[in-house]
């Protein structure tokens, strides 16, 4: 009995300090695989050699999207070919909170090499935004967690412009960004304007009679994914991007005072955000994100209001669906309706302490070689970040006319204010809350709950 | 006189006990004493950025900011969601019970399908009731056709949160129904025959028997269901994401955690803590009148 009971206790103490004692482990294990960061004089032409026999597993996070899941999935058999020690652990999860909470806590527990984030450096505090939080990934970067890939030889496979506009912070570069989208936009079904003699609208006006013309024959004319709300956002963005002169000084004029929720450019947006819902199928409200390309490639509506990057997802929901993009045409001024806005979209960054920081280098490097980022490009349906890129997909080449003067879109201009209440939280402009989506009947009426919440935030 | 024997044999019992004990104070207790002390900082939660202690600042952050409006409404939607709840699931679940208690037919049947939402999950009894309530041709939506009616289900700022109830109920309803069939079943046969010869009727019998009798499982069931709808936030995660005015103050703390724009370890340690308290308060008072209550029967 004796022996048995000192048995116990001897596997008591072992547990406890096992418990206690993971992380150094873990730390010991990083520690042997880190490497010297590179120094600025010696530009690495490729990164460092692992060790050819030590199995490595690289882990990779990202979100769920159909086309580039796939390409993905086709792109680490061909890494792991070319690597043969290196097995790719690439875990996609869906992009709403879901990839938030993932992405934070593998960052906390440093339990991934590489992470996308959804966009480029947006929203950094400014001189006019005095008391604005930082966004996650300047934390990230300040808290030395990303690695400073400025001096790895894949970066000059970039355009250095959108390499500087997208990843670049305090002079380093600090993720790769795979391209740019747009989302400001609606698709439409050719096969329904041709067959009832609809042309692409280019003014306000035109597009009130196109959907009215569609009405008229019974078609619904607008679709949006509403359950999960922030695609409705990309309409009103494009009614932004077309309706204000310059959306960067009226974001200014917010923080100063001088604009105000309640001006009248502002309630033109909120107004014509309300007609496009008032005017979209019933039951929009209802419909996730998900299932957005499925109900356009159905046909059952004519018009849906997307990002650019959902196109390879129409296209495997209905192989044979033709299908365009325009600018929404926010205003009667059709030189003022034309351009597309956006944002640079997913951008890759490694992690500083990985545990297979060289492994993650060599994949990034193989990704920008020009071979596997055109498979990217037109498997994603992002617009190049690297030059003479040739792009396949006819939907892309029809978009160029609107692409000669790309802009970035409002959520990439906007700054919040810390502590915001729900009308004016994230990128601000909630045109979910108006009837028929939200309880909040009048225009007006929402334009004074935005800018009360936003005054009791200074 | 040592039912374990002499020396070390006799301790036996309390070395056994230790180890449930140091994994509840590894996992349990620690990281629980670890939440009241970060609410105190100004803690992110990223590895190796520096953190202060702020005081009471993010629990007057917590009711005194700008956007407190919002965390206060997520209060407020958290007691309705608990007094809808525990009144509604136990009164269907006591109603239920008492039905088939009466040994009909086919009753084990009954209590298997009642119970089977519990051991489905909050996942696939959100799927389930996202594809029921889907409004493009999910079964609700057609029979609010036939009325000449739609709804946007659980895209609607009218009905989701309700609807949310609705599914918590349908899911948790089998398990107090298990328990209140349990207390039923330990009436003693003889108090209803001593009732009958006396004349009662069917209510005078439930109302003067039943009830009292099973005092213990309607203890049981109404603190169940209301420290676990008050600690709800994964069936609201999954149906709406909070959105459409469900947010409630559990939901909260996982939103201030794991939200897109920042990591706040500190204001949600906080809203953790005010959440224990607010569970601990109500469970308290709970428990005080239903104990009351029992012997008072």
């Amino acid at each position: 009995m004796k022996r048995f009971t000192l048995l116990m206790l001897s596997l008591i103490l072992v547990f406890i300090l096992a418990a206690c004692g993971g992380n150094n482990n873990n730390n010991n294990t990083n520690a042997a695989n880190e490497k010297a960061p590179a120094t600025t004089d010696d530009k690495a032409e490729a990164p460092a050699e692992v060790a050819k026999d030590e199995p490595i597993t690289l882990k990779i996070i990202h979100w769920q999207n159909e086309g580039t899941n796939k390409f993905y999935e086709e792109f680490n058999k061909k890494f792991t070919e070319k690597y043969p020690n290196i097995t790719v652990d690439y875990t996609t999860v869906p992009s709403d909170a879901t990839y938030d909470q993932l992405q934070q806590t593998r960052i906390n527990a440093n339990d991934t090499d590489l992470l996308a984030i959804k966009s480029g450096f947006a929203s950094v505090p400014q001189d006019w935004s005095p008391g604005a939080q930082d966004p996650l990934w300047k934390q990230w970067i300040d808290a030395g967690l990303i690695a400073d890939l400025s001096n790895e030889g894949f970066v000059d496979q970039y355009n250095q412009v959108d390499v500087e506009n997208s990843t670049t912070y305090n002079g380093k570069v600090y993720g790769i960004n795979l391209g740019k989208v747009s989302f400001t936009g609606l698709f439409y079904n050719k096969t329904i304007f041709a067959d009832n003699g609809l042309s692409v609208p280019t003014t306000w006006d035109e597009f009130t009679k196109l959907v009215a013309d569609l009405k008229a024959k019974n078609i619904e004319p607008i679709g949006f994914a509403g359950k999960d709300v922030w695609p409705i956002n990309l309409a009103v963005q494009g009614l932004q991007a077309s309706i204000h002169d310059d959306q960067l000084t009226y974001i200014k004029g917010l923080w100063d005072g001088s604009t105000k929720y309640t001006d009248p450019v502002a309630l033109e947006v909120l107004d014509k955000s309300q007609w496009m819902m008032k005017n979209a199928i019933s039951g929009f409200m209802g419909v996730d994100y998900g299932s957005l390309p499925g109900l356009f490639a159905s046909g059952k509506v004519a018009m849906i209001a997307d990002g650019t990057w959902d196109a390879p997802a129409i296209a495997t929901a209905n192989p044979d669906l033709k299908f365009g993009y325009f600018p929404i045409p926010g205003s009667n001024d059709a030189a003022k309706n034309k351009d597309l806005a956006g944002k640079y979209d997913m951008s890759w960054m490694v992690l500083e302490k990985a545990k297979n920081k060289d492994a993650a280098l060599k994949w990034l490097a193989m990704h920008s070689e020009t071979e596997h980022y055109t498979d990217f490009t037109n498997a994603s349906g992002f617009l190049p970040t690297q030059d003479n890129i040739p792009v396949n997909s006819e939907f892309i080449k029809e978009l160029a006319p609107n692409l000669t003067n790309f802009k970035l879109a409002w959520d990439q201009l906007f700054i919040n204010r810390q502590n915001v209440g729900d009308y004016a939280k994230d990128s601000s402009v909630h045109a979910e809350f108006l009837a028929p989506a939200g309880p909040i009947a009048t225009t007006k009426e929402l334009a004074d709950k935005s800018q009360k919440d936003w005054d009791a935030a200074k | 006189m040592y039912p374990f024997g002499k020396g070390l044999s006799r301790h036996l019992p309390l070395l056994l006990l230790m180890l449930p004990l140091a994994l509840y104070v590894i996992f349990g207790i620690g990281p629980s004493l670890a939440t009241v002390f970060f609410s105190f900082t100004n803690a992110t939660g990223l590895p190796g950025v520096d953190w202060d202690f702020i005081g009471l600042d993010n629990y007057k952050r917590f009711f005194f900011s700008s956007d407190s409006g919002d965390r206060l409404d997520a209060a407020g939607r958290s007691i309705y969601f608990a007094l809808a709840v525990v009144f509604i699931q136990n009164a269907v679940a006591l109603f239920m019970a008492v039905i088939i208690n009466r040994k009909l037919r086919g009753d084990v049947f009954y209590r298997a399908t009642f119970f089977l939402p519990v051991v489905l999950g909050v996942t696939v009894a959100g799927l389930v009731w996202q594809m029921v309530m889907n409004p493009f041709g999910g079964p609700a939506q057609t029979v609010l056709n036939w009325f000449g009616t739609s709804s946007n289900f659980f895209g609607s700022y009218n009905v989701a949160f309700e609807m949310i109830i609705f599914v918590q109920i349908w899911m948790y309803m089998g398990y107090s129904l298990v328990i209140f069939l349990a207390g039923l079943q330990s009436i003693p046969k003889d108090m209803y025959e001593a009732g009958y010869i006396d004349g009662t009727s069917r209510w005078q019998s439930f109302r003067h028997i039943t009830f009292p009798m099973i005092a213990p499982a309607m203890t049981v069931n109404l603190l169940l269901s209301i420290i676990g709808s008050l600690q709800t936030f994964d069936i609201i995660y999954v149906l709406t994401g909070g959105k459409f005015f469900t947010r409630t103050l559990a939901f909260d703390v996982f939103g201030t955690t794991f939200g897109n724009t920042t990591a706040d370890y500190g204001l949600s340690s906080a809203t953790a803590m005010i959440q224990f308290v607010f569970v601990f308060a109500v469970t308290i008072v709970a428990v005080i009148y239903l104990r009351k209550r029992e012997v008072e029967m």
